[in-house]
């Protein structure tokens, strides 16, 4: 069974360490190039258009639109001299840790594994429930969140005996939707974990369990190990996913109160299509990027630790 | 080609459903389990009941109400029509499912030699792709409809299509690939000894075992494009050609007004495609739920 | 075997991608030879008075010039993306529209991008532009002094307030304030005699919007006599003593808690629940909003109140002291303009002189309860009699402030609603804020762009 587990591995051919010819590499590549076509042609050509509009004035109306000039670093410079983007950053970064990271991904996980163990009848509506947050449209979403924080809203009914009611989204509007950002997008972790727990096999839980392992230390020791690829990789796609959600905060506080809650694809929403700037727009968006680049840099390097 | 599944960790529900031993400690642990996944789901459900009730009541507000006398059908009335649903959830569907067909069966065959083989380019391949998945497609839509203009591929539904999949392939291949790694080897060894293409022993071999995972990414895939505004918005012209994720708008006044009900009973009709496709899909994924519990691997 | 089955992987994506795009159906492009004039405009939400009217013009105009046709684009989207989506299509001859419905707010950076085209020409040889308003033919010109859209309607801002509320507080059910002490002065009795209820609503804030600009800051701005830009000097106005004036009137009825608490003006859907809840509620005595708010009340509208012309009166927001006019307001309003690209201008202008006509222009004014910018629709009794608060809002036209016709304009407002939430939650002192306004004007415009007035 040794060969089961490879977390981390190199994958097979290799175990064979022959040197193929380049002839090979290109045959074995060569159910890469749908993928690569469609990529190149609608997304690297975009993507370059992007990096050069940073370095421009261009805009979608106004002056840029009729006479584009370039303007060098101009609108990092303005980017990082204004407050309203290390604002922005610093949101990002907040919500993004606090509803992917350690909300979206702990709870998915959580869910995962009780409804591994769950009856079938709590699974199945566990399971239909978390789903149907995902699916529900962001924008109403957004806007069943507004009802359920409000002043007179379903929370503050509901926990109103404790004394505690207030209109969440003004007192803590980043808590406040990150909460319902983790509410909205725990399902795609909970699936990813689904489907990832049920390919281990089961006579290794049950060689755990005969040793007497206890629930805590099985999931230590065999459970996370044995998905640990998985959790890095959905760690990867639900930082990159949230990093641009947009439309759920802006249905929820527009950014507000203020800038309490805008983050970077609120910035760039502002700044690009309320403003028409779009160099300006494209320069926060490359920001973005790079952002979600350090994340992935750092749970690369998570994932060749071992 | 049949591989003998025995040997092979599938998943099978029996993995889940193998655990009853019996004994007192183990039953108060179900018992526990239950009740937190119960409450874990209840704190799901209480912010959706707004859109139940709403759906259902002719005068909703923002609040979440009983509908009580106000109950009626009187919303899905008003919006089961041509312009409003019908029509709408079509155009969703045919760009939903097209490009969704498009994007799995696509990522599946790239994710087959980033998982299979090693060579000096996968590496900066993938993380090139993985960058370009943190990219708001929001800021690149203006170069892309500039693109559109140029292919002459504005308005198409092909178009549309063709370039929907290929945002969501970032995203499917680095979970095709994920799961992929995780099916073994050994099987696949063998069979290429056995003188099979790759290609065959993709298909025999790696894709039964991984259908959990291929279904994760396909409802993710058709998730994220049922949901998606701008892109159809953007590419599309002809109002008859608009999806649902478009029309939803139709909800929203002029000057800020919204006809809850309308919207509510809207997004429950909006969500269906997507909880069926679930269903369909969640025999599949052997940790969720079975219908009647026959399954092949 | 091998060989083909791979091939029939390999090349299912890629012929599924092609096969797919070729059979797409045909693109609508500018290049087609039908010569249909194209008309872009937005879809608000389920409201059908603009497809109805537009639908109408085009079978009038159709029928009047056979052969020649004419294909409605409705745009389905808020404001922001439809103004996207219309540039993005404007930028390309194939796709552009040749008649663009263009909110006066924003025309002006479309002018500037070279989208649109001047009417000059054909105005000058219509008898029906004498028709018009001076002040609404300002409304679409541009800094070279051109004419590059008609307008079809505007609207104006006022004091809408609840008559039983202000009679509970001693106030005369005609109600007019002639200074802001005077509605001051009336929030403070309403506070003191009618407990539970909010004195007035001003919107101020980012959530707010273009309402806290406008309906907001340059009600009260517009009414020191000062003026945010000077198109003659190309000058904005920054250290302006009237700026600090008006913020400090936010201050005032948000420290003494006159108007709603800063969670709720502060909210993003702070305009629906104005609209639906307080004000159908009973729970808000005065609201500084538009010309439109009625609509929503009617039986076609997102909260329907049979009963919101009994109890809903309307009072002129007066000027700072009374002086001037003694009594101001704010006009916004649409304007039909032909893009550069039109494939035939001569019809593109007999569409757009045919969607202002008298006839055509009365209806669509009467459906969306606008208010007129052509003489002869607003002395019609058709359109007085349409709806029992036209005539009062259409009597505000003669002192009606445009906001500045500048591309930087957008920019400019959202510092306006940046400064007046910095004192709507304390953060700053009006001194203060006016002080960060003038600092962000200059970096938007350049400080050579900027004056005292």
């Amino acid at each position: 069974m040794a060969t089961l587990t490879r977390p981390g591995a190199p994958s097979g051919p290799q175990l064979r360490r022959r040197t193929h010819p380049v002839r090979v590499d290109i045959a074995r590549a060569l159910p890469l190039t749908p993928a690569v076509v469609l990529l190149l042609v609608f997304l690297a050509g975009p993507i370059l258009w992007c990096v050069y509009a940073a370095f421009t004035n261009t805009a979608l109306t106004g002056a840029g639109s009729g006479d584009t000039q370039f303007v060098g670093l101009d609108n990092f410079r303005a980017a990082f001299g204004s407050e309203a983007f290390g604002n922005s950053v610093v949101l990002t970064l907040v919500f993004t840790i606090l509803s992917a990271v350690v909300g979206q991904n702990v709870l998915g996980l959580a869910l995962a594994l009780l409804q591994k163990r769950a009856a079938k009848v709590v699974r199945t509506l566990v399971g239909i429930t978390v789903i149907g947050a995902w699916v529900i449209p962001e924008v109403v979403a957004g806007y069943l969140w507004y009802a359920f924080l409000a002043k007179d809203g379903t929370l503050n009914e509901v926990i109103g005996v404790l004394g505690l009611g207030q209109n969440w989204l003004y007192t803590l509007p980043i808590i406040a939707v990150s909460l319902a950002n983790v509410w909205r997008g725990t399902a795609f972790s909970m699936l990813v974990y689904n489907a990832a727990l049920s390919e281990i096999p089961a006579e290794i839980e049950e060689a755990a369990e005969m040793d007497g392992a206890t629930g805590w230390a099985r999931l230590r020791h065999v459970t996370i190990p044995m998905i640990k690829r998985t959790v890095t990789t959905n760690l990867m796609l639900i930082t990159l996913q949230t990093l641009s959600v947009f439309g759920l905060i802006y249905t929820m506080t527009k950014g507000g109160p203020g800038t309490k809650s805008q983050t970077l694809p609120l910035y760039m929403y502002e700044q690009a299509f309320s403003f028409s700037q779009i160099g300006y727009g494209t320069a926060i968006a490359l920001v973005l990027l790079a952002v979600g680049g350090v994340f992935s840099i750092v749970y690369m390097r998570l994932l060749r630790e071992d | 080609m049949t591989t003998e599944t025995s040997t092979t960790p599938t998943a099978t529900p029996l993995a889940v459903t193998s655990h009853r031993p019996v004994g007192p400690r183990t039953w108060v642990a179900t018992a526990v389990v239950n009740v937190v996944t119960a409450v874990l789901g209840v704190m799901f459900l209480v912010p959706l009941l707004w859109v139940v009730f709403a759906a259902f009541d002719a005068r909703a507000g923002l609040k979440l109400e009983w509908p009580g006398t106000g109950f009626s059908f009187d919303n899905f009335r008003a919006v089961l029509t041509p312009e409003t649903t019908y029509r709408p959830m079509w155009n969703g569907l045919v760009l939903c499912v097209g490009s969704t067909f498009i994007a799995i069966v696509v990522a599946t065959l790239a994710a087959y030699p980033l998982s299979r083989f090693e060579t000096r380019y996968k590496r900066p391949f993938l993380l090139t792709i993985l960058f370009s998945t943190g990219l708001p497609i929001t800021a690149i839509m203006v170069p892309v409809y500039g693109l559109f203009v140029q292919l002459n591929l504005v308005d198409t539904i092909g178009g549309t299509v063709a370039f929907m999949a290929t945002t969501a392939l970032p995203m499917s291949i680095f979970l095709c690939k994920n799961f992929m790694d995780g099916v073994p080897l050994t099987l696949e060894e063998a069979a290429w000894t056995d003188g099979a293409s790759s290609m065959q022993t993709l298909r025999h071999i790696v894709l039964p075992l991984m259908w959990p995972g291929l279904s994760v990414v396909t409802i993710f895939t058709f998730i994220g494009m049922w949901g998606n505004f701008f892109i159809p918005f953007v590419l599309l012209l002809s109002p008859d050609r608009l999806p649902a994720s478009v029309s939803i708008f139709t909800f929203f006044g002029q000057y800020g007004s919204v006809q809850w009900g309308q919207l509510a009973a809207y997004s429950v009709l909006y969500t269906l495609p997507v909880v069926v496709l679930y269903v369909l899909l969640s025999r599949r994924l052997g940790g969720a739920f079975n219908f009647g519990g026959a399954l092949k691997g | 075997m091998r060989r083909r089955s791979f091939l029939t992987y390999a090349g299912l994506g890629a012929g599924t991608v092609l096969g797919t795009a070729a059979c797409g159906g045909g693109s609508q492009g500018g290049d087609d030879s039908s010569g249909a004039i194209k008309v872009a405009y937005q879809q608000w939400g389920s409201g059908t008075v603009m497809k109805d009217y537009l639908t109408t013009v085009k079978s009038a105009y159709e029928k009047a010039n056979s052969g020649k046709t004419v294909e409605l684009v409705p745009i389905v989207a808020s404001e922001n993306d439809y103004y996207t989506k219309l540039q993005l299509m404007m930028r390309s001859p194939r796709t552009s529209p040749d008649v663009v419905y263009e909110d006066t707010f924003l025309i002006n950076s479309d002018i500037t991008a070279g989208y649109l085209q001047p009417l000059d020409s054909w105005l000058g040889q219509w008898d029906e532009w004498d028709q018009f308003q001076d002040v609404a033919k300002g409304a679409a010109k541009a800094a070279d002094g051109k004419t590059y859209g008609v307008p079809d309607g505007t609207d104006t801002r006022a004091l809408w307030f609840n008559k039983d509320l202000l009679t509970k507080a001693g106030l005369a059910a005609d109600w007019a304030p002639t200074s802001w002490d005077d509605i001051l002065a009336a929030c403070r009795e309403i506070k003191g005699k009618v407990p539970g209820v909010t004195p007035i609503n001003v919107f101020a804030g980012k959530a707010a919007g273009e309402a806290a600009s406008m309906q907001g800051f340059e009600m009260l701005f517009y009414g020191t006599g000062s003026t945010l830009y000077d198109p003659g000097q190309d000058k904005w106005n920054v250290g302006s003593p009237e700026f600090v004036d008006s913020l400090r009137f936010i201050k005032t009825i948000f420290d003494e808690k006159l108007a709603p608490d800063p969670s709720v003006a502060l909210d993003a859907q702070v305009g629906t629940r104005v609209q639906e809840e307080f004000l159908p509620g009973g729970t808000l005595a005065i609201d500084l909003d538009g010309s439109w708010v009625s609509s929503t009340w009617l039986d076609t509208g997102g909260a329907p109140w049979p009963q919101w012309n009994d109890v809903m009166g309307q009072a002129p927001m007066p000027t700072k002291d009374g002086s001037g006019d003694g009594k101001i307001s704010m006009s916004g309003g649409w304007t039909w303009a032909m893009t550069k690209n039109a494939s035939n201008a001569d019809d593109a202008w007999k569409v757009i002189s045919t969607l202002t006509s008298f006839d055509n222009n009365l209806r669509y004014n009467i459906n969306s309860a606008a208010v007129a910018v052509r003489k002869d629709v607003a002395a019609d009794p058709t359109y007085t009699g349409s709806n029992p608060t036209l005539e009062f809002f259409s009597s505000l036209v003669p002192v009606t402030q445009y906001r500045p016709q500048n591309t930087d304009y957008p920019r400019v407002s959202n510092e306006i609603q940046v400064a007046m939430e910095a004192v709507v939650t304390g953060q700053a002192s009006p001194d203060e804020a006016a002080k960060a306004y003038d600092e962000a004007v200059k970096g938007i415009v350049g400080e050579d762009k900027t004056a005292t007035l």
